[in-house]
């Protein structure tokens, strides 16, 4: 059971070579055969001589990154990417979701659908798709939506997880917001899940916790996919029958995104620290997960700076809206290491965490694996359906709505045939979304 | 479905050698040989009559529709007769030789005729019998088939909740139980290459086979037939309904029901049924949203119930589906608007029901015209106002961000 990962865009492109990378090395640590397994077939394929070839298509509209990740995962040693496989152009999409999406996508669907089919064909059974791109830029955003669009048509069947990357706040492309806002409201529309991952919680988890002085993107994208990968390296769940899941995008999909008003997942990771110093700290399951638990209704997504004033609300106080408290819908910790079997996790099972209308034993799961992730003796990783995304959406909404009033950039939109009615679409049906995770309680 | 007669009767000839193939295949002991349908289109007699008596036995039989084994029952043919016309009762099909005969015997035939059986048969194909013979066979045939449970009926409270977290959580569990569906979608699909690739695998030991590879491959080659059979009949499904749609002319044409409706006996024992079930039958062919059933007896002029109407259905060919629901309940649909037809031939009102003016309850074209330009205007209006809002609430919305000037689309 195996999962195609799309990496589209520079962003996807990177984080994607990354978060592979960061699989195989794990799965390759030591004695772990039975995971081992599972891993490989789930994200590579053996060729003829016995070499691991990723199961993935590498698409960008410009050649450089694509040539990069290519050239990275051979020098490993470990596993190559498919020498055709990817798809490049030469003529990028200049940051402008439009284009990507309605020339670039359009243009070369038939090759990217090839491609992908191609994959898939390879697979005994499709887990299925992971789609990796920024929502900034204008080949991510807008090529990796259209693309989402031809594999929702192609493979209506199949779970489709999409991981975004959110660009810092302080804005990286001057048009971010609109890309985001066109991305984030077709994506919601085809995709099942919506992973996300704010470049300016990443960029502080290394500057704050790894202690990174001069923060680069590789150092960015290696949070992610190790926080990524924790996920979505194979676990026991509970419907996997004491072997590794075999299904872990439909698995993951069915524990939290049943609603299609709640499709925003928020990841956060516990313990991060240097290299340097894990050998010289230990954790205890206990105090691991009394954090991760206090970071999830403060909203906070570091282990420093947690707020441990926020309680959960009382039977009582659940219809007036609490700022501070982050409610969610639904959860899936991810615990792995020593003694995972010993490890409490009651803390998660409150229904004062959840929604009115979803008890506890629905909207929480935990999935389980004793072997050690990533080089940490003891990890445990929380994948939220909750309130957590609902600020940064709204500023990102927001910001747009105000560049939109104005009309700014509106031209660059409307020359490829995105029309003024379809951002007043796009940003009602961010409304929508945010209206709901509003009034989660 | 102009076509020239011959070419449609040699294409026809071929359909129902077809469906003969395919009911044969799912296991029927009893199938009629092609030429014996066409004759009892015409009212082939006795023995053809007696044939299609065994067939709709044998297909009641195998679908569980009567339970015991009719042709060991004492009474034979008279008893079989009976069985079948209850089993055809049970199914919803109530013609009237069902009522008058008691089962096909009585009133010694100057009603009924093969083309009546040749309708239930047709009857029972219209709904889903010959899918329910099929999937019985492929289950006998099929072992690698892990049989799915049939469906618990769960039966949901009338007085459910409607507040929205009880709408959120059904939506939650709606979602939940499709994705369910798509892992057993993808859990099916790698069953059937698996059992692909085991047979591919397999193949050459059967240059050698054993009693039990014989029998497997006998199994197997049954059941391929069978699909064949089936997806044959399906391409072919078309031209049957529409020399079926004959048969249904023919039928409300025969100067048998041209005949006063009084039961020798004298009470007013014509019951409507056989009309109604005929209704039913044509409705399903037509594929009709089954709601204009009613409207049809909405006609100025009752003779035209029966053939104006139905053929003024019939030459629209791409008819709403049964599941569509109809919007507007009480305006029928243009097509059934038409209502002066002219009458073919007359005959007198079927039954006190059907003649006279149109009932209480009905609405004639100009009624129906005027009901949708209100209704029209109505929803005009409910746009009209709910842009109105939307604008009003957009401008709120624009309001309250500081220091905006907002300029209009």
């Amino acid at each position: 059971m195996s999962v195609v990962t799309v990496q589209l865009g520079q962003c996807g492109n990177q984080v994607g070579q990354q978060l592979l990378h960061s699989l195989l090395c794990d799965a390759q640590d030591g004695q772990r055969n039975e995971l081992c397994t599972a891993s490989r077939e789930r994200f590579f394929h053996q060729d003829t001589h016995g070499e691991l070839v990723a199961r993935a298509v590498l698409i960008d509209m410009e050649p450089k990154v694509i040539n990069q990740s290519i050239s990275r995962a051979a020098r490993s040693g470990m596993w190559r990417y498919g020498e055709t496989s990817h798809f490049s152009q030469k003529q990028g999409s200049g940051n402008n979701w439009a284009n990507g999406f309605c020339v670039h996508g359009p243009a070369h669907r038939e090759v990217v659908e090839e491609l992908v089919r191609r994959e898939v064909e390879r697979c005994d059974r499709l887990s299925g798709l992971l789609a990796m791109m920024s929502v900034a830029g204008g080949t991510g955003s807008g090529v990796g939506t259209y693309v989402t669009q031809c594999l929702r048509d192609v493979y209506p069947k199949s779970f489709i997880l999409n991981h975004l990357t959110w660009p810092y706040g302080t804005g990286e492309v001057i048009v971010q917001n609109y890309n985001s806002v066109l991305t984030l409201a077709h994506l919601y529309q085809l995709s099942d899940a919506i992973l996300v991952h704010e470049n300016d919680t990443v960029h502080q988890i290394c500057s704050q916790l790894l202690n990174i002085k001069h923060i680069s993107f590789a150092d960015v994208n290696s949070v992610i996919a190790h926080q990524l990968g924790s996920v979505l390296q194979p676990a026991l769940t509970a419907d996997s029958q004491g072997a590794y899941s075999r299904n872990p995008l439909g698995e993951l999909v069915s524990a939290l995104c049943c609603h299609p008003e709640f499709k925003l997942l928020s990841v956060s990771s516990i313990p991060q620290v240097p290299l340097a110093s894990m050998a010289y700290s230990s954790f205890s399951w206990p105090s691991l997960l009394k954090h991760l638990r206090q970071m999830l209704i403060s909203n906070t997504k570091m282990e420093e700076g947690i707020d441990w004033q926020v309680r959960p609300p009382a039977a009582a106080e659940r219809s007036r809206s609490l700022t501070s408290f982050n409610t969610s819908l639904a959860n899936v910790l991810i615990l792995r290491g020593k003694d995972v079997y010993s490890a409490e996790t009651a803390g998660f099972e409150d229904p004062a965490l959840y929604s009115s209308w979803l008890s506890p034993q629905e909207a929480f799961s935990v999935w389980k694996s004793p072997v050690p992730f990533n080089k940490y003796e003891k990890s445990a990783t929380l994948v939220s359906n909750s309130q957590a995304l609902l600020r940064p959406l709204d500023s990102m909404v927001g910001g747009a709505w105000n560049m939109f009033a104005s009309r700014a950039y509106i031209h660059q939109y409307t020359k490829f045939g995105i029309s003024e009615e379809d951002f007043l679409d796009s940003f009602s049906s961010l409304e929508q979304v945010i209206s709901s995770y509003k009034e989660l309680r | 479905m102009q076509r020239s007669a011959a070419a449609v009767s040699v294409e026809v000839k071929q359909v129902i050698a077809a469906l003969c193939r395919l009911l044969a295949a799912t296991g029927l002991e009893c199938v009629p040989a092609p030429e014996h349908f066409r004759r009892a289109k015409f009212g082939g007699g006795p023995a053809v009559e007696d044939q299609f008596w065994q067939l709709l036995a044998n297909i009641q039989q195998k679908c569980g529709f009567v339970s015991c084994e009719p042709r060991s029952q004492l009474g034979g043919a008279t008893e079989l007769r009976r069985l079948v016309a209850a089993g055809l009762w049970q199914t919803g099909y109530h013609a009237n030789w069902i009522y008058e005969r008691g089962g096909g015997e009585g009133g010694e035939g100057e009603r009924f005729s093969s083309k009546d059986l040749l309708l239930a048969l047709g009857w029972l194909l219209a709904t889903g019998t010959l899918e329910k013979l099929l999937t019985q066979r492929v289950e006998q045939l099929d072992k690698t088939l892990i049989l799915t449970p049939s469906p618990v009926n769960h039966r949901l409270s009338t007085e459910l909740p409607l507040d929205s977290a009880s709408v959120r959580r059904l939506q939650w569990l709606v979602g939940s139980l499709r994705h369910q569906g798509r892992t057993l979608l993808s859990m099916q699909e790698e069953r059937t290459c698996l059992l692909h690739a085991v047979s591919v695998a397999s193949l050459p030991s059967s240059v050698s086979p054993s009693s039990t590879d014989q029998s497997s491959t006998l199994l197997r080659k049954q059941l391929c037939d069978l699909l064949e059979a089936y997806l044959n009949w399906r391409q072919v499904e078309k031209v049957f309904w529409t020399w079926m749609d004959s048969v249904v002319d023919g039928h409300l044409t025969d100067p048998v029901h041209k005949k006063p409706t009084v039961a020798p006996n004298g009470r007013a024992a014509r019951c409507h049924h056989g009309y109604c079930g005929l209704e039913k039958l044509d409705d399903m062919l037509l594929r009709l949203p089954t709601r204009q059933k009613g409207q049809g007896r909405v006609r100025e002029a009752p003779e035209g119930r029966g053939e104006g109407g139905l053929l003024q259905g019939r030459s629209d060919s791409c008819l709403p589906p049964l599941s569509c629901p109809p919007r507007l309940p009480c305006c029928p649909l243009a097509y059934r608007l038409q209502t002066e037809r002219p009458v073919r031939h007359s005959s007198p009102p079927v039954d006190g029901d059907r003649g006279g003016t149109p009932t209480a309850g009905g609405l004639s074209a100009s009624q129906a015209v005027e009901l949708l330009l209100q209704t029209e205007a109505l929803l005009l209006e409910r746009r009209g106002r709910q842009r109105l809002a939307n604008r009003t609430q957009l401008q709120e919305m624009i309001g309250r961000l500081d220091e905006l000037v907002l300029i209009p689309p």
